[in-house]
């Protein structure tokens, strides 16, 4: 753990794109011998933005929240056997909110070197660049931002490893 | 980006030819299932009308954005339909509704599903932009109006 990058942090939401960044994180934590720790965040806000619209009953705001919450332990749990299967623990953490709030709070609260996360979609409206979480997570984070592209070099890689 | 990535124009429909209700719903996942995107329509429509029978989904201004969960669908799957003459859809403001949005995900895709709807909430709100959607003349219009938003 006394490489130039010790702590790094992946943020996964349940797309391909997001677990290419575990893949990738998973290698760049065996490389650099550091910790690796993957956050999942049940997007409140999100929730809430629905109910105010009106386009979710107040019932099924709860509903939702408890369908999110299960996502999310899955996410973090394919999180740590992609971890498990290369020999890296990863330590997890899930949270409820905004999501670009939420991965910044980690960033800062657990020290992290290095975040990385998944490809941005390529097709993206003006109104998705103003709104995307992650996007904005990345221009406010203060540490350096890995985004992890090319899902089949990424398999390569990380098949790989030993 | 989850609604954005999946419109294209055999999801369009303009303009609709129901003008009622169920008829819109069941036009859309019409929609859906000619695109193969739906392996029961039966069941798609019952778990829509389903969540509609517990409360409108008629916003204001015009728009609805019809839901609902089911393993009818294997991902998450947009309709979107305009209405020339508009179709009382029991909104909020009691305005006909024009600009339809159906959206169906599996029950273990919460996450897509919130942000496709989190997506179209944000659009409700410009309501030049709804009205150019409103206006559009044919499926391709709608598929380039939301690209270049």
């Amino acid at each position: 753990m006394d490489g130039p990058i010790r702590k790094l942090l992946v943020y996964v939401d349940g797309s391909e794109g997001s677990f290419d960044a575990v893949r990738l994180a998973v290698v760049l934590a065996r490389t650099f011998g550091a910790g690796l720790r993957a956050l999942a965040v049940v997007d409140t806000r999100a929730l809430g933005e629905l109910v105010q619209a009106r386009i979710f009953l107040e019932a099924e705001r709860e509903e939702y929240r408890r369908d999110l919450e299960g996502d999310v332990g899955r996410y973090l749990r394919r999180a740590v056997e992609l971890g498990r299967r290369k020999g890296v623990e990863v330590e997890t953490k899930s949270a409820q909110g905004s999501v670009s709030a939420e991965i910044k709070a980690c960033v800062l609260e657990c020290g992290i070197d290095l975040l990385v996360v998944g490809e941005m979609a390529q097709v993206r409206s003006r109104r998705d660049e103003l709104y995307d979480e992650v996007d904005r997570a990345m221009r406010t984070v203060p540490c350096s931002v890995f985004v992890a592209k090319n899902g089949d070099r990424i398999e390569e890689i990380y098949d790989q490893l030993d | 980006m989850a609604l954005v990535e999946r419109i294209e124009e055999r999801i369009v429909k303009v303009p609709l030819e129901s003008a009622t209700r169920d008829g819109v719903i069941d036009e859309l996942v019409g929609v859906l299932a000619a695109a193969g995107l739906i392996a029961d329509r039966e069941a798609a429509r019952a778990a829509v009308m389903e969540r509609e029978a517990k409360g409108s989904t008629g916003l204001a201004e015009g728009i609805a954005v019809p839901h609902g969960k089911t393993p009818a669908v294997k991902d998450l799957a947009i309709a979107i339909g305009v209405s020339r003459e508009g179709v009382d859809f029991g909104a909020m403001d009691g305005l006909p509704s024009r600009l339809f949005f159906l959206i169906m995900a599996p029950p273990d895709k919460a996450g897509p599903h919130i942000e496709a709807l989190a997506e179209i909430a944000r659009m409700a709100r410009s309501k030049a932009f709804c009205r150019a959607l409103v206006g559009a003349g044919d499926a391709r219009e709608v598929v380039e109006l939301l690209r270049g938003d």
